[in-house]
């Protein structure tokens, strides 16, 4: 080989060497990522923190392993490699180490089944459960209902949906279900995974040390929309929650008369209570607005938007109803505001009115729905998630303003 | 070459070809018959060129073929029984589906018999050979087909029997029947001797025994209690208020999947219904059910007396009279430590109404609210 084709090679193995460090630097790297809230590593609760123990164990114990395997693996494939040699004289087995290496790897794997089925269940414990709330998984957004429970002030059953309202330092239990396909409820901070399936309850609990909101995603793929089906969960004080509570109880306010929001009252009434529960909401004749999402959509309900802007998200926690400087307040305040700040709300000058009328504008072209009329022949013409509903510009203003109403 | 064998198969395959593309044509290109016509085709071909290939598996030369077709073809009753096909098919179109049906039955199985025994003895002048050939042909349908026919006889023979006599009866009759196949059993194994004749003597007058039965009791019917239960149609009005019918199943959900993972359980103890929620221990006043959503409720009778589970689910109006009626859904009559399950879907919330309720008729003031945000 000639010099010149010999320093070419060297040249193409260090380029390549370099791009091998780069990229394994770069992954090595992203763990050290700071705003990554669903960072499975950075435990807010003590379940979570169960978890967390026990990975720290187990990814230690599989580094050992691993480093160990790999050494040996370098070297064997270093020093034995084919240089001409003879082959060496050949035996059938070696008993003591390979007894030796069966009982090494089941001491290990005891070790590690021990810690690992305490911690399961551990985290299937519900007899310490201080406060329940139902969760049901549909395409593509999570609802919540909080059953009567007459210790937290619920005398009548609550109902919302895009963020999970919770008091912190307390033994929340979960109720999942799902109304059409398997779903999976996932907030790392806070604990593992729980598959939410149709016709089946099953329970998850959850706990957060401190005030604040902690990001999820549903993770079984679900359809169209499963990358848009995300969660929050919010962590209140207890006396933040009683306020809350308090609020999410409180009897619906009419907007005031002869305003925008009053006309935008009557749209509502016309247009989206056909799916959209807003309790207390009354028709002309003095009757109660009962949506009928059962007859429009497939799945059989859509969210709930009774004090709908106590909420900081919509569709699905897909968008902020915030600006981003008034989000920014809220999901970056210290613990002890925290609770302040999330429940103002959304005022009229923090709300996020670009997203939020494109939505109301054309809202599959915001999040894939299954919106084509001629695509509906196997839900019976019924919808999956919103359609596109031709609101004219001036029913949008109307809307809104209601919508700004509804706190 | 065409052979003499592999005539028939390419005939077959021929008309199924034609079938197939009338078929297609005339009533559904997409249609499974038409799948069904290809794959008689394919599997007529396929036989057809196997038998060519094996120059007909017997004559292989012009000498060995005339001397087969010198022999004079069996006695058969195959004939008879493609005759009394017909006669039925046609018989059956006039009267009865089932005779219809038999009739095709009968058709193809004699025409099968027919050409593949007239195939098979003049396969080559050896007589036993032309009988082994049929065998092996035949006896693979020909066994199976044998085995389901008696065991569908035995059974329906044994059903009619089991149907028609009271069930104290019937578990005498099981335990006889049982008992004796166990010890003809023990006698085969301990007495080699006495397998072929004898054995062969007992099965036949247990056959004859059972079949003979089974006509008898067929005729006169299954027991009256079974008649009446029957006549009263119990599920198809399932009343939620005190039980109606005699004879009615009181334990009717088994299934361990519908008892997993529900959303509350009922329980009623020395007259008291008490809610419980799946996850939680401490009996609830209220359950709160999420709308549009299959969900379970279990409903666990402790009480001597037998109750059922009610779900009031507010009213409805009826579309075409305008008529408003009551929603329900209940269990089944539930009698003492046994489970029922409710499953329930209500698409309507209980925000117009108010709250829902969970009865349990005959217990006072034991209402349960139930709640559809």
């Amino acid at each position: 080989m000639s010099r010149h084709a010999m320093s070419a090679r060297n040249a193409h193995r260090v380029r390549a060497l370099a791009i091998t460090k780069l990229v394994g630097a770069s992954i090595f790297l992203a763990g050290c990522a700071k705003d990554a809230p669903q960072d499975v590593f950075q435990p807010k609760g003590e379940n979570a923190a169960d978890i967390n123990n026990l990975q720290y164990m187990v990814f230690g114990i599989a580094g050992v392993v691993g480093v160990i395997m790999t050494v040996l693996f370098v070297v064997t494939m270093t020093k034995f490699r084919d240089k001409g040699q003879p082959i060496p004289e050949q035996s059938h087995g070696k008993p003591a180490l390979e007894i030796t290496l069966t009982i090494i790897p089941a001491l290990i794997l005891s070790v590690v089944g021990v810690f690992t089925f305490r911690g399961v269940f551990d985290l299937a414990e519900t007899k310490d459960t201080e406060l329940v709330i139902n969760v049901t998984g549909q395409q593509w957004w999570w609802e919540y209902d909080y059953p009567v429970q007459g210790d937290w002030g619920i005398d009548k059953p609550i109902i919302t949906s895009g963020q999970l309202v919770m008091p912190a330092g307390t033994k929340v239990l979960i109720r999942e279900t799902s109304r059409d396909v398997i779903h999976s409820y996932w907030i790392p901070a806070l604990n593992g995974k729980r598959d939410a399936v149709p016709g089946r309850i099953h329970t998850l609990r959850l706990h957060a040390d401190n005030p604040g909101i902690y990001a999820g995603q549903c993770t079984e793929f679900c359809g169209l929309s499963h990358g848009n089906m995300r969660m929050e969960a919010v962590a209140l004080s207890k006396e933040d929650f009683a306020t809350w509570v308090t609020n999410q109880q409180a009897a619906y306010k009419e907007p005031e008369k002869d305003s925008l929001a009053e006309q935008g009252e009557a749209v509502f009434l016309n247009q989206c209570v056909r799916c959209h529960q807003v309790n207390g909401l009354k028709k002309a004749d003095g009757t109660a607005a009962i949506a009928a999402p059962d007859e429009n959509v497939y799945a059989g309900a859509a969210p709930n938007l009774s004090k709908f802007m106590s909420r900081n998200t919509f569709a699905g926690a897909t968008w902020d109803l915030l600006k981003k400087d008034c989000r920014g307040n809220v999901w970056d305040a210290k613990s002890e505001e925290f609770g302040a700040k999330y429940l103002e709300g959304v005022s009229a000058d923090c709300l996020n009115e670009v997203d939020l009328r494109r939505w109301l504008r054309n809202a599959p072209a915001m999040k894939p729905m299954y919106a084509d009329p001629t695509k509906l022949e196997p839900t019976d013409g019924k919808y999956r998630g919103m359609p596109y509903l031709a609101l004219s510009e001036s029913d949008i203003d109307k809307l809104v303003a209601y919508l700004l109403t509804l706190k | 070459m065409i052979t003499t064998g592999s005539k028939y198969f390419y005939g077959v395959t021929a008309l199924a070809t034609i079938a197939m593309v009338l078929y297609m044509v005339l009533v559904n290109p997409n249609d499974i018959g038409a799948v069904a016509l290809g794959s008689l085709a394919s599997a007529a071909a396929l036989l057809g060129g196997l038998t060519s290939f094996t120059r007909d598996s017997t004559a292989h030369t012009a000498k060995e073929a005339v001397a087969a077709a010198e022999q004079p073809a069996p006695a058969a009753v195959w004939p008879l029984i493609v005759a009394i096909g017909i006669v039925m098919l046609v018989f059956g179109i006039a009267t009865n589906p089932i005779v219809f049906v038999l009739g095709i039955v009968a058709l193809v199985a004699g025409g099968v018999e027919w050409l593949v025994q007239d195939y098979a003895s003049r396969a080559s002048s050896d007589s036993t050979f032309n009988s082994q050939l049929r065998g092996r042909l035949l006896h693979p349908l020909e066994f199976p087909v044998a085995a389901a026919v008696i065991v569908g006889i035995i059974a329906i023979s044994f059903s009619r029997i089991m149907l028609n006599i009271s069930k104290s009866a019937g578990a005498v009759v099981f335990i006889i029947v049982s008992s004796l196949i166990l010890v003809v059993g023990f006698l085969v194994v301990l007495k080699p001797n006495m397998r072929g004749r004898a054995v062969g003597a007992l099965c036949s007058v247990g056959a004859v025994a059972l079949i003979g039965a089974g006509i008898v009791t067929g005729i006169s019917g299954e027991r009256a209690e079974l008649v009446e239960a029957a006549e009263e149609d119990h599920y198809s009005h399932m009343a939620c208020g005190a039980e109606a019918d005699k004879y009615f199943d009181k334990h009717p959900n088994n299934a361990v999947s519908l008892k997993s993972a529900t959303l509350a359980t009922i329980t009623v103890r020395d007259g008291k219904a008490v809610a419980t929620l799946s996850g939680l221990d401490t009996p609830v006043e209220t359950v709160t059910i999420p709308r549009s959503n299959n969900v379970q409720v279990l409903f666990r009778n402790m009480d001597t007396e037998e109750h059922r589970l009610v779900a009031e689910l507010g009213e409805k109006t009826v579309a075409d009279t305008g008529v408003k009626e009551k929603v329900e859904q209940c269990t089944q009559l539930t009698s003492e430590d046994q489970v029922n399950v409710l499953t329930l879907n209500i698409p309507k919330s209980s925000e117009a109404a108010g709250p829902y309720k969970f009865i349990v008729p005959g217990l006072e003031g034991q209402e349960i609210e139930v709640y559809v945000p």
